[in-house]
């Protein structure tokens, strides 16, 4: 499949690069296809890129590491809909946002992949999280759920 | 609006699925009990906006503002995973 992104230009991907969001995602409901991509200048970062719409794309990270205490709980309901038990059978990555200069990230609505069945969901964590982690060189420590 | 009055251990059916139950009522808080069908999702109101919100913001991140993520990351605790596993590379323009 062939997709003209505003970002990226005419990019080719193939059907197993796509993930199916069944309920889009908060915000972007329209959205339900998203090609999962690397990002070739940086091996820390991904995109995930609407295929109907080639202006969306997000950031996204493996949290750990940036954050190397985020653990992440989530109720089992929000899971059941991806086919997966344990998260541990699962990738979770996290949206990468910005405000004003700085870089943030979602840590309270990571996004869960089931990389066998190419199923995603946005899921919304357990605990107080913050939806605009600001990432800075010194990392203060996650500020730990009541 | 539709407006109903319940008590404690009462609930409401929406459609044949989904059931809503008051579970416990304390002053101004009422805790509710909520049963649909994993498909169907249920959410704070004021925490899905949010994400919402979130989620509309970071989608017009462009790829010159996520430069230098790269130095932000704890490279020592990185099990050596690619982040995120994805097969195809692609270059911003």
């Amino acid at each position: 499949m062939r997709i003209t992104t505003t970002r990226f230009g005419r990019i080719d991907v193939d059907g197993s690069d796509i993930i199916t969001f069944h309920s889009g995602l908060p915000g972007l409901e329209g959205c339900r296809e998203w090609a999962l991509l690397a990002d070739s200048s940086n091996d820390a970062l991904g995109w995930l890129q609407c295929t109907t719409r080639g202006d969306v794309a997000l950031a996204v990270v493996s949290p750990r590491r940036f954050v190397p205490d985020y653990s992440v709980r989530i109720p089992r309901s929000e899971l059941t809909p991806l086919a997966i038990d344990d998260l541990r059978e699962a990738q979770v990555v996290v949206v990468v946002g910005r405000t004003g200069k700085k870089l943030t990230l979602n840590l309270k609505a990571p996004i869960v992949i089931n990389l066998e069945a190419r199923t995603g969901r946005q899921v919304v964590a357990s605990g107080d999280l913050p939806l605009q982690f600001v990432l800075c060189s010194e990392q203060p420590p996650l500020k730990k759920s009541a | 609006m539709l407006v109903l009055s319940r008590q404690r251990d009462e609930s409401i059916m929406i459609g044949d699925n989904i059931v809503i139950t008051i579970v416990d009522i304390r002053g101004d808080k009422v805790r509710l009990g909520i049963n649909a069908p994993s498909e169907i999702p249920v959410h704070r109101q004021e925490v899905y906006e949010a994400i919402q919100r979130e989620n509309l913001r970071a989608s017009r991140l462009a790829p010159s503002d996520t430069q230098g993520i790269g130095r932000l990351a704890n490279r020592g605790t990185s099990n050596g995973q690619p982040t995120p596993p994805a097969s195809r590379g692609i270059e911003p323009r």
